[in-house]
């Protein structure tokens, strides 16, 4: 523990030491955002957009990006440093084998398929609640992947960007089956667990305002399983989700998910998504963008199995989208949205990870042991919030 | 006649170069802090993050366990809070150690096999074990396996132990305690007469004076005569539990006595080497002229060989108690919240981490500061009085 928090005051002083070179590289980016992103298509033909101004315009090869940020940085290193958790079964989990898994999981994976074309190059860096922020603006992370909610006051201190919301959860409230406790009002005096430097523990502040309750705040779930199951808390708030894997994962011999009960009432809005640092709009942009592409490809009705079988597609978005090569008045070239991105990031994406459905089913979904209902987390098309621009 | 001085170049007086030199190291100091700090605010200004303290006025946005700070206070109050938090840890632990600590080294000098021994398991188990694995076991496998607070042991309705709080019996002010504290003052000062009076009274007639008794007896009969006359001005709080909410005397949280229980035992454990050692290091020739004029073991220990001990004692003790100080930190481990805890929480909901950190560091320090400061004054004190 005491080497955790060492980490944590190591991150901060890489702000002294180290970041200088890395600030540095943020600041160009941002200051030379007019360079023009040039393009090749695969058959040797060049296309170069030239800036504003015309001057700095480069020409680079296919895929690879101009200018010096995060993107240019993971592409060099060849693997991606994804911030996760550990602890929470269905979204962040080591399991037995010793592998990481889960619904964040497949998003950096997704995140690596689409910028190196392979799914497998993630550097996993497992960070606490009260880390994760340290971390990303230090740089040890490319992105943070990590059930965290966008909060404005996160996007505004913090440094972080958020990109699209993977999953749109809310704050609830797990107390034991025989506690009998039924809604949160009957919680007067009680002890309440909660994992600190979360918003789960302002929501709560702010849930409890009228009644009395102790707050009892540790680092890691685990730490909060110890106290919950010897009765030293009466209720373990956190997100829905979370309670749910927790749940799902419950010890056999402390009754199993039977045991315990998510009372009904949800107290807050968690849109949970990922964040990358402020100051390199191509990165954030590339990380947002392959987000959607797992979220178009439901819609459009592309998953991992049948992907292969679109090759032949007449359909012009889909051919766009999976980076196809489509009729121009040149010739025929695939799609490049400009983003810095093979065009077939998307076909990469669903081949290796595959769409929205698939992570969401496999890991928190009807396949999954916490079998997590979809709610708001369905397509526009079917009543929920997920709604991918289109890819042209 | 020409009287010639021989003076060197300037660049290779030493009297210059001494000077020169702690100018230029003091200037590089300076110099790598400046880059340090420029480096700092300037990354932190690119990164858009705040530089300043303004931060500390905000609202707090969390509740403390164990405090009546509200979720609206300013943060700077929960950051006191936190230091509240450590100081009851220091200021209950450091007396504690220190009994512990002192009966234990002597202990282990004891003739008696038995004791000896015990006291040296002690001191091999406790002193070889890292102190954050000492605070989890006392945490995980002691204080959590309390009974649950609905099944709270009481012990004679003196103290409540449960695996959440443990309360002890309190004090609580009565109609009459004004003037109760006023009688408490009036016998200080009749004992203090007293103390006066036995030793003229032995640097008369040359009889022990037997000051401390006397005071301390002047000081018990004026007391307890004020506390019934004015029927009782303070009364007992006993702690209850009502519902899931404890009430009456003095709660403290399992956490901090986990914490208070682990650190003590872990500090106690060098204190008690330092004090076997310090008594080891007094000549046996004092100890034997202590017996040669006949003094009694108490007396030996008393008058010739703790005051010599205490003497190569203290400074080692002082950097044990800044150790404790500082080890206090490791409470964030099971979430009670001092100032470590507290900070990070902050830190976790979005506050400035270099800001907050500066701030914890600079807490520590003046933590330490203090108690080198209170410490050196008794040391000092004592190496006049055996001069």
């Amino acid at each position: 523990m005491k080497a955790i928090r060492l980490l944590a005051v190591l991150a901060a002083l890489s702000l002294v030491l180290a970041a200088c070179t890395q600030a540095a590289d943020t600041t160009t980016t941002a200051g030379d955002g007019t360079e023009a992103p040039a393009t090749t298509a695969p058959d040797g033909e060049e296309t170069t957009t030239s800036a504003a101004g015309g001057e700095g315009s480069t020409t680079t090869a296919a895929g690879a990006p101009a200018g010096d940020g995060r993107l240019a940085e993971v592409q060099a290193r060849g693997s991606l440093l994804c911030g996760v958790n550990n602890t929470v079964p269905g979204f962040g989990f080591v399991d037995e084998t010793g592998e990481h898994v889960g619904f964040d999981i497949d998003f950096c994976r997704a995140i690596a398929a689409g910028v190196l074309g392979d799914a497998e190059a993630v550097e996993y860096v497992d960070l606490t609640a009260e880390q994760r922020f340290t971390a990303l603006q230090a740089g040890e992370v490319d992105v943070l992947v990590r059930n965290t909610t966008f909060t404005s006051s996160r996007d505004g201190g913090l440094g972080a960007t958020f990109l699209t919301t993977t999953f749109y959860d809310g704050q609830g409230m797990m107390v034991g089956a025989d506690g009998g406790f039924t809604t949160i009002e009957d919680m007067t005096d009680t002890t309440i667990c909660v994992l600190s430097g979360t918003t789960t523990e302002l929501n709560l502040t702010a849930r409890m305002a009228d009644i009395p309750y102790t707050p009892l705040t540790f680092d890691e779930n685990p730490q909060i399983q110890a106290a919950f199951i010897e009765g030293q808390c009466d209720g373990w708030t956190s997100d829905k989700s979370q309670l749910a894997g927790v749940r799902s994962a419950w010890p056999e011999d402390q009754g199993g998910p039977e045991a315990l009960v998510i009372l009904e009432e949800t107290f807050s809005k968690e849109p949970l998504g990922p964040a990358v640092l402020d100051g390199d709009s191509q990165w954030a942009q590339v990380v947002d963008w392959i987000v959607l592409a797992t979220m178009q490809a439901e819609e459009f009705g592309i998953d991992s199995t049948n992907v292969d079988t679109f090759t032949d597609t007449e359909d012009t978005n889909i051919r766009n989208f999976l980076g196809l090569p489509v009729e121009t008045e040149e010739g025929t070239a695939p799609f490049d949205p400009g983003l810095g991105l093979a065009p077939d990031f998307a076909a990469q994406v669903i081949t290796q990870v595959g769409n929205y459905a698939e992570i969401y089913d496999r890991n928190v979904g009807a396949d999954s042991p916490l079998g997590l209902e979809r709610l708001l987390n369905e397509l526009w098309t079917n009543g929920g919030l997920h709604y991918p621009p289109p890819y042209r | 006649m020409e009287q010639t001085r021989y003076r060197p170049p300037v660049w290779r007086d030493v009297r210059v170069l001494r000077v020169v030199i702690q100018v230029l190291a003091g200037a590089a100091v300076l110099a790598i802090l400046y880059v340090l700090w420029f480096n700092l605010t300037n990354n932190l200004r690119a990164a858009g993050l705040p530089t300043g303290f303004d931060f500390l006025t905000q609202p707090l946005g969390v509740d403390i366990p164990g405090s009546d700070i509200s979720p609206s206070s300013p943060i700077w109050r929960g950051l006191l809070n936190g230091v509240k938090n450590t100081l009851a840890l220091v200021v209950v632990g450091i007396p504690l150690l220190t009994v512990i600590g002192v009966l234990v080294g002597v202990a282990r000098l004891s003739t008696n096999w038995l004791v000896a021994k015990a006291a040296g398991l002690y001191v091999e188990i406790l002193r070889n074990i890292p102190p954050l694995l000492i605070i989890f076991f006392v945490f995980n496998a002691v204080v959590l396996r309390f009974p649950l607070l609905q099944e709270s042991l009481s012990i004679a309705d003196l103290v409540l132990v449960n695996n959440r709080y443990i309360a002890m019996v309190g004090f609580t002010a009565q109609p009459n305690f004004g003037p109760f504290l006023a009688i408490l003052a009036l016998a200080m000062l009749a004992a203090a007469g007293v103390w006066w009076w036995r030793t003229r009274r032995s640097e008369r007639t040359g009889e022990h004076h037997h000051r401390f008794l006397w005071a301390l007896g002047v000081f018990t009969v004026i007391s307890l005569i004020g506390f019934f006359a004015l029927r009782g001005p303070i009364g007992l709080s006993r702690p209850v539990l009502d519902g899931r909410a404890l009430e009456g005397g003095y709660t403290g949280l399992a956490a901090y006595w986990a914490v208070l229980a682990a650190l003590v035992l872990y500090t106690a454990s060098h204190i008690a080497e330092i004090v076997r050692g310090s008594i080891l290091a007094v000549p046996r020739g004092q100890t034997e002229a202590a017996n040669a004029i006949a003094l009694s073991p108490f007396q030996r220990l008393r008058h010739v060989v703790l005051p010599q001990a205490m003497r190569v004692a203290i400074p080692p003790i002082i950097s044990q108690y800044l150790n404790f100080t500082k080890n206090t930190s490791l409470a964030i481990a099971i979430g009670y919240a001092e100032m470590t805890r507290i900070t990070f929480q902050l830190i976790g909901n979005g506050q400035p981490a270099p800001q907050m950190i500066f701030l914890l560091m600079g807490g520590y320090l003046l933590f330490s500061l203090i108690i080198s400061l209170v410490v050196n004054v008794v040391n000092r004190r004592m190496q006049l009085v055996t001069q």
